[in-house]
């Protein structure tokens, strides 16, 4: 209650705890403040060396060559790639999820299959990478000839399970949030369920929904074991889901990996696309945020 | 009335109802699927970790050993039928250093099946070889072939991979021998520094969000930024901590470069949790306790903090087990090393449990992945315990206000 | 004051009862329970067609309950069953050959608080119609002329195609619900206490409309206010825990009840 929140009293030990509290929780904002800092002097470093058109546009990625090239390019395009195989998979089963427990199932049974959903997301992603690679991607092999044992597409399926929980979660909560009277109307002019569920709920939720799909993908970019294990590690520009690539968090993996001498391009590198990934991931959440504030249905 | 109504009156519409009944049914479908990757997973691990395998034994014969039998008198026999002296075997297994040497290159293990019979110990040691390594069901299938054609110093084994001398090895360069000992203490020791940064950070910044702060501009900021936090991906943290931790402050790939990694990753969740927890205690407590006259302070600590401390320590359960399982930062900030010896301060080197799956599973010999799955089994097991704690305390204390 | 047994053995007063002929729905020896808690005892009680009905009686006997089983919403609580017979022009509605949902296009239904969805104010009127099938220009005429017919016409027909119905004023709101349950033209009404959160200014605009609304309707209305009751309707039911304890002409019923509790509630005794 807001009311409840007093003025800081003047007696020394409440200002002293106050004092304590605020320089315990500065310490999230020096977080932020040191991811940037410290990404942004490797950054700035490595565009001493590295012209910036060369990064965006050249279409190589090979540092560790007698020639390094430096663009991004491959890069971005494992990323999409992986992250939209993981899309592709996670967002029809999450919605549908979503719907059946927030529309179909009854309220002591909701927070159970939610709770395992969520399990699901706790899962160590090293897990899902070694299930890809040794399981799913031999099974897809018999499958589709030409596919690479490290490849984009084994990866992308099983990280579309693991990021389901973040569609399928947030997307529930969306619907859970639009109010039952608005359900009854629609039930009270001979609705079924099923359209009470598409027309009227999933319409109502929509931000939160567009907000859950934004966020899973913003994870999909940055899960970084999946691909370091399943898609492999060699930057293809290439949009062809059978073949080995490498993402921006596989790369990043294997540069700490192995040994770049501090101070070499290659390692700032290493800075320059994680300083990519972090704005692209931001970039998306702060979009999710928006959307949800923007866009909130206020009922009465 | 001069009609005679039918409720078919009403004007069923079958194609519609047909309709609801099908998306009805569908809609378990996803949960279906989702269930059954998640068996299949645990199912394929489990399955890998358990192979048939046929090994070629260092030196001497490749011998079983009965159950029940003491793993020093098993040694001592391995190591006469090495062509060593009683007196040598003895005063091996009696010298600490020597003995300590002897146990990290042999491993005594129990097998599932041999050729001498179900239950039996074997000596693995490093400089073993592997000659053949089957899948459960076609090892199986295959068993009667296999005895028949063993050579000679060769033993035919059914391997369970996860077993007791597996959670106490260090790593090794044979999958034979390979431990997860090592990974399991780095774990513990990162871990428990990490919280103990973590924790009064994030509860400090729950309870100045939800006690103190009235809504402005820095509950705003704090908010916004812990939202943004939430949202990084964990190997950028990484990426943090080998600029800050590693190189600034000059840590090198040490526990407690790992330690304030993964606490700062730690933060976002543990505030979410403690603020639900705190969110959770009813205004009247908090009234009850003003009206008596207790300051802020004494309100706060005293009253609301012990009643949302089970709602606390579950969320701090949870985060760290979301912490357990996080390798990418980590990578970044050491882990990848070849560390043969448990950490013994916060300036050792280390490595955890995920990363040195991973490192398995970036091995090329197909018995590693074995190592992997058993490594893989000893986490989820890890996990489990600590959700199953959680949902304990949960239950335990869950109070109807 | 009053218990239950007592008012379990009495038989409901009738003043000019309705006859079969004239009745809309016809409600036989209706009981219903909330899992094993029984709100509506035994009620039979016909609602004549195109005249106003109002619902009275203390909060908690069953007014919504009684309401709602008019058109099967209840159907949407776990747990509930009915005894007893709803027939609506004859047939009733709880045979197990019929579907409730099609029970609920013939009927239209506005809740306590306005309840529009978050889309525009076309879309909620035009929703039962989609339902339905009704496409085109025939969507867009129904959808205004149901505009015209809730008073909303005139305030919204610059915007109403753009504006999300959210937008509007809580009275607004509500006559946009109206305007979105008679769409369909359903011949059957039913509203659950429309104005208990409107102020009195939109609570007269409701009140008109519906006095408007007879002409088409049969409307049956819940309300505690009991002004509203006495000025909108032709008959009134006074029930009281989940008993209908009374029912006749409202001009009885609110001048000179037969039953004592009748007269206790009418006269602010209880309730
Ligand atoms: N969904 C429900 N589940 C259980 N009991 C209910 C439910 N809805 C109403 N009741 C109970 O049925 C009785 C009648 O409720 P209601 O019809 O809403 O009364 P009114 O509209 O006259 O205030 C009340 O005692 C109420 O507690
Ligand atoms: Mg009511």
């Amino acid at each position: 209650m807001e009311i409840l929140k007093q003025r800081p009293s003047r007696h020394p030990v409440e200002r002293l705890t106050l004092l304590v509290l605020l320089l315990l929780s500065s310490v999230t904002l020096l977080t932020t403040l040191g991811v940037i800092l410290s990404l942004l002097g490797d950054v700035v470093q490595f565009f001493r060396r590295v012209p910036l058109a060369e990064f965006l546009f050249a279409p190589e990625w090979t540092p560790l060559f007698a020639e390094p090239r430096y663009g991004i390019a491959p890069l971005l395009a494992g990323t999409f790639l992986v992250t939209a195989i993981a899309l592709f998979v996670a967002v029809p089963l999450g919605l549908a999820l979503a719907v059946y427990v927030s529309e179909y199932l009854p309220s002591d049974k909701r927070a159970r299959v939610l709770g395992v959903l969520e399990l699901f997301g706790g899962i160590p992603t090293v897990v899902f990478g070694y299930f890809a690679l040794l399981f799913v991607t031999p099974l897809l092999q018999k499958v589709i000839p030409g596919l690479s044992l490290f490849n984009p597409l084994s990866a992308g399926l099983v990280m579309g399970f693991a990021i389901l929980p973040y569609v399928s979660n947030v997307a529930a909560d969306a619907m859970q949030s639009v109010p039952r009277s608005i359900r009854e109307a629609a039930y009270a002019l001979g609705a079924r369920p099923y359209e009470v569920a598409l027309k009227v709920v999933l319409p109502a939720a929509l931000s939160g929904v567009i907000a859950a799909i934004i966020l899973a993908a913003s994870r999909a970019i940055g899960e970084t074991m999946i691909v370091a294990i399943a898609a492999g590690q060699r930057p293809t520009l290439t949009l062809d889901p059978r073949e080995t690539i490498a993402t921006m968090t596989s790369y990043i993996v294997q540069a700490a990996t192995g040994d770049q001498p501090v101070g070499s391009t290659a390692y700032y590198a290493l800075f320059a696309v994680g300083f990519t990934l972090f704005l692209l991931t931001l970039a998306l959440n702060v979009l999710a945020q928006y959307i949800v504030e923007r866009y909130r249905e206020r009922y009465e | 009335m001069n009609r005679t109504p039918t409720p078919e009156a009403f004007g069923q519409d079958p194609w519609k109802a047909r309709i609801d009944r099908v998306f009805a049914r569908a809609l378990v479908l996803p949960l279906l699927l989702a269930l059954g990757l998640l068996a299949l997973l645990l199912g394929d691990t489990l399955y890998r970790s358990v192979s048939v395998q046929v090994v070629r034994a260092d030196m001497g014969p490749g011998h079983t050993y009965p159950f029940g039998l003491s793993a020093e008198t098993i040694l001592r026999q391995e190591l006469l039928a090495q062509g060593y002296t009683e007196e040598e075997a003895a005063f091996m297994l009696q010298d600490p250093k020597e003995r300590n040497a002897l146990f990290l290159q042999n491993r005594v293990e129990l097998m599932w099946n041999t050729h001498e019979g179900p239950f039996r110990y074997v000596v693995t040691n490093v400089y073993d070889e592997r000659v053949a390594d089957f899948s459960l069901a076609e090892g199986l299938r295959r068993w009667n072939e296999l005895k028949a054609n063993l050579q000679e110093g060769e033993r035919l084994v059914l391997n369970p991979w996860l077993d007791q001398t597996f959670l106490t090895r260090p790593p090794s360069r044979s999958p034979l021998t390979a431990g997860i000992g090592v990974a399991i203490w780095g774990t513990v020791w990162v871990l428990s520094l990490a919280l103990f940064f973590a924790i009064p950070v994030g509860i400090g910044t729950a309870i100045l969000l939800e006690e103190y702060l009235r809504e402005g501009r820095l509950s705003r900021i704090l908010e916004v930024n812990l939202r943004n936090l939430a949202g990084v991906p964990s190997i950028v943290y990484g990426l943090l901590g080998l600029a800050l931790f590693v190189r600034g402050m000059g840590l090198g790939p040490s526990v407690l470069a790992a330690a304030l990694t993964l606490g700062l990753l730690g933060i976002p969740v543990i505030v979410v949790t403690a603020r639900e927890a705190l969110r959770a205690v009813p205004d009247s407590l908090r009234l009850a306790a003003f009206a008596l006259g207790a300051t802020q302070r004494q309100v706060v600590f005293r009253v609301v903090v012990p009643a949302a401390l089970p709602g606390m320590v579950t969320g701090v359960i949870l985060s760290a087990a979301r912490l357990i399982g996080e390798a990418a930062p980590l990578l970044l900030v050491g882990a990848a090393a070849y560390v043969p010896f448990a950490p013994t301060g916060p300036l050792s080197q280390y490595t955890v449990i995920p990363v040195q799956i991973y490192l398995w599973i970036s091995q090329n010999q197909p018995e590693f992945a074995r190592v992997a799955a058993a490594g893989i089994l000893v986490m989820l097991l890890l996990l489990s315990a600590l959700y199953l704690m959680a949902l304990y305390l949960r239950n335990r204390f869950r109070r109807e206000w | 004051m009053v218990s239950l047994e007592q008012l379990k053995e009495h038989q409901t007063v009738r003043t000019d009862p309705v006859p079969e002929s004239q009745a809309l729905v016809d409600v036989r020896q209706l009981s219903l329970w909330y899992g094993t808690k029984q709100a509506l005892y035994d009620i039979s009680v016909r609602f004549p067609k195109n005249q106003v009905t109002a619902i009275i009686g203390p909060s908690g006997c069953g007014k919504s309950t009684l309401l709602r089983s008019l058109n099967r919403m209840n159907d949407l609580v776990p747990g509930v069953r009915v005894k007893g017979e709803v027939l609506y022009e004859g047939v009733n509605i709880y045979d197990p050959r019929v579907d409730p949902v099609a029970v609920r296009r013939h009927i239209g239904m506005v809740f306590q608080k306005p309840n529009p969805f978050p889309k525009t104010i076309f879309e909620n009127v035009a929703f039962g119609l989609r339902l339905m099938g009704v496409k085109g220009s025939e969507l867009e005429d129904r959808v205004v002329e149901a505009l015209k017919r809730a008073a909303l016409w005139e305030e919204v027909k610059d915007r109403f195609k753009k504006e999300s119905g959210l937008r509007l004023s809580g009275g607004q709101q509500q006559r946009l619900c109206i305007a979105r349950a008679i769409a369909v033209e359903p011949p059957l009404l039913l509203m659950d206490e429309p104005t208990s959160a409107l102020d009195p200014i939109a609570t007269q605009a409701i009140e008109d409309l519906i006095l408007e609304l007879k002409e088409r309707y049969t409307v049956v209305i819940v309300t505690h206010n009991m002004q509203q009751a006495a000025r909108v309707s032709d008959r009134t039911l006074f029930m009281h825990l989940g008993v209908l304890v009374e029912e006749g002409p409202t001009e009885v019923i609110f001048t000179k009840p037969k039953h004592p509790y009748t007269e206790a509630y009418i006269t602010g005794r209880f309730g």
